[in-house]
């Protein structure tokens, strides 16, 4: 899977990795049991310092994301956690009135809003419909 | 273990009550990447130049590899890489006469990553320094400074005036080393962006004092801006001396504090003096707060 990682982003890069791997666990592009590129090997092709995403995997694996098999490399878990939801209540409630103010200041009203969210939908699970049929 | 690189109390001027290096203290462990940075004549360049033995310090005590590069320069030496801001090639060498050269100078010399650099870089060992562009030579700099495996590679503005598709190439290489060889590296840059790709450490040098010696991680999770309108202080000294605060400046009417603690923190210590706005900022934008006018 591909990492792109942007030095000017509010997170500090290790977090971008942790970001981009859940976002791509929650929509199915990484399944159970599959494998990820090798910590050496995401680093040259991210172009970032192998810590880094060391780092990365190491706080994924904390949290239940992944796990690392001795010998054999770095696997998602089979059960992926549940996340804390009130936590992750209130930070997509956040992430919300960002969005929705960014659109209206843009000039879209709410159901514009909507209809983007649709689309975002269909491309984060698009791997997972795939799966299905 | 010993540190790769102890600079303790290192002062150096070039002249007399001038310091261009006024007491830099810090080391660098095995592995380690350190990004030092720095606005022109902080003494970026001083210190690396002393870091290499080139430049004796007037005061302080310097170590690499727990020795002195004066004293055993040749045993330092070998495990060092260097690649210089203005690094000259002989322009009428060819790219093998150089790495003939090197490699009868380092016994260690890998083959196998000469020919994997070369070939990354697409240069042919015929070809004259002369008829290298500027990224081209600045490729061979770096290939002449890694080739030989040093546990320790010194970067000193190793991509001034090179084009970002060199200067990713050359990051490339750079990672290559990182993940082969476990090189510490210690690189001065005013690339911001670089210094996040690969750095995991900044030290921030600021007139020939360090300001600033922090992982790069807790710079852009754990320090934040604070924009304070003037009208709702006046006494920047009051604000100087509170608990965090690492430097404030003036922007057009408001006060920017550059804050050591989370956005939400440091917007509640500092709640009291009315309309205060803590944001997270990229290195480029604390590197500005914090040395700039």
């Amino acid at each position: 899977m591909q990492i792109l990682v942007n030095p000017a982003d509010e997170l500090p890069i290790y977090r971008q990795i942790m970001r981009q791997i859940q976002e791509a666990i929650a929509g199915g592009r990484l399944k159970p049991g599959q494998k990820l590129a090798s910590h050496r090997d995401l680093a040259e092709q991210a172009v970032i310092a192998p810590l880094t995403v060391k780092k990365a995997y190491d706080e994924l694996e904390a949290l239940g994301f992944i796990e690392t098999q001795r010998g054999l490399g770095t696997f998602v878990c089979a059960k992926p956690p549940r996340v804390n939801l009130n936590d992750q209540r209130a930070q997509v409630r956040d992430a919300a009135r960002r969005l929705l103010a960014q659109a209206y200041l843009g000039g879209l009203g709410f159901e514009a809003v909507v209809k983007i969210l649709k689309e975002a939908d269909r491309e984060l699970t698009s791997g997972r419909q795939k799966e299905a049929s | 273990m010993t540190p790769v690189l102890e600079f303790e109390n290192i002062s150096r001027s070039y002249k007399i009550g001038v310091p261009v290096l006024d007491g830099v203290t810090f080391s660098m462990d095995e592995g380690e990447v350190v990004g030092l940075v720095g606005r022109n004549g902080a003494g970026k360049t001083t210190l690396l130049r002393i870091a290499m033995g080139m430049l004796v310090p007037h005061r302080g005590l310097l170590r690499v590899f727990g020795m002195s590069p004066i004293e055993s320069p040749v045993e330092v030496k070998k495990r060092i890489g260097y690649v210089a801001e203005d690094q000259v090639l002989p322009p009428g060498s060819s790219i093998a006469d150089l790495i003939g050269f090197h490699e009868y100078l380092f016994p260690q010399w890998d083959r196998g990553l000469e020919r994997g650099l070369l070939d990354r870089f697409g240069l042919s060992r015929k070809v004259r320094i002369k008829g290298l562009s500027k990224g081209q030579a600045r490729q061979v700099a770096l290939l002449l400074a890694i080739c030989h495996r040093p546990e320790l590679l010194i970067l000193d503005e190793p991509a001034g005036g090179l084009d970002p598709a060199a200067r990713r190439e050359f990051l490339e290489a750079s990672i290559q080393l990182l993940n082969r060889e476990g090189s510490a590296i210690i690189f001065s840059s005013h690339h911001m962006h670089d210094i996040e790709r690969i750095g995991a450490r900044i030290v921030l040098l600021d007139q020939g004092r360090v300001r600033l010696d922090m992982g790069l991680d807790r710079m852009r999770e754990d320090v934040c801006v604070a924009m304070i309108p003037q009208a709702a202080l006046r006494d920047v000294a009051a604000l100087e001396q509170m608990p965090g605060c690492l430097g404030v400046r003036e922007v057009y009417g408001d006060w920017h504090a550059v804050f050591d603690g989370d956005p939400e923190a440091v917007a509640a210590q500092l709640r009291g003096i009315g309309e205060v706005r803590c944001v997270r900022a990229p290195l480029e934008e604390l590197f500005v707060e914090l040395v700039g006018k």
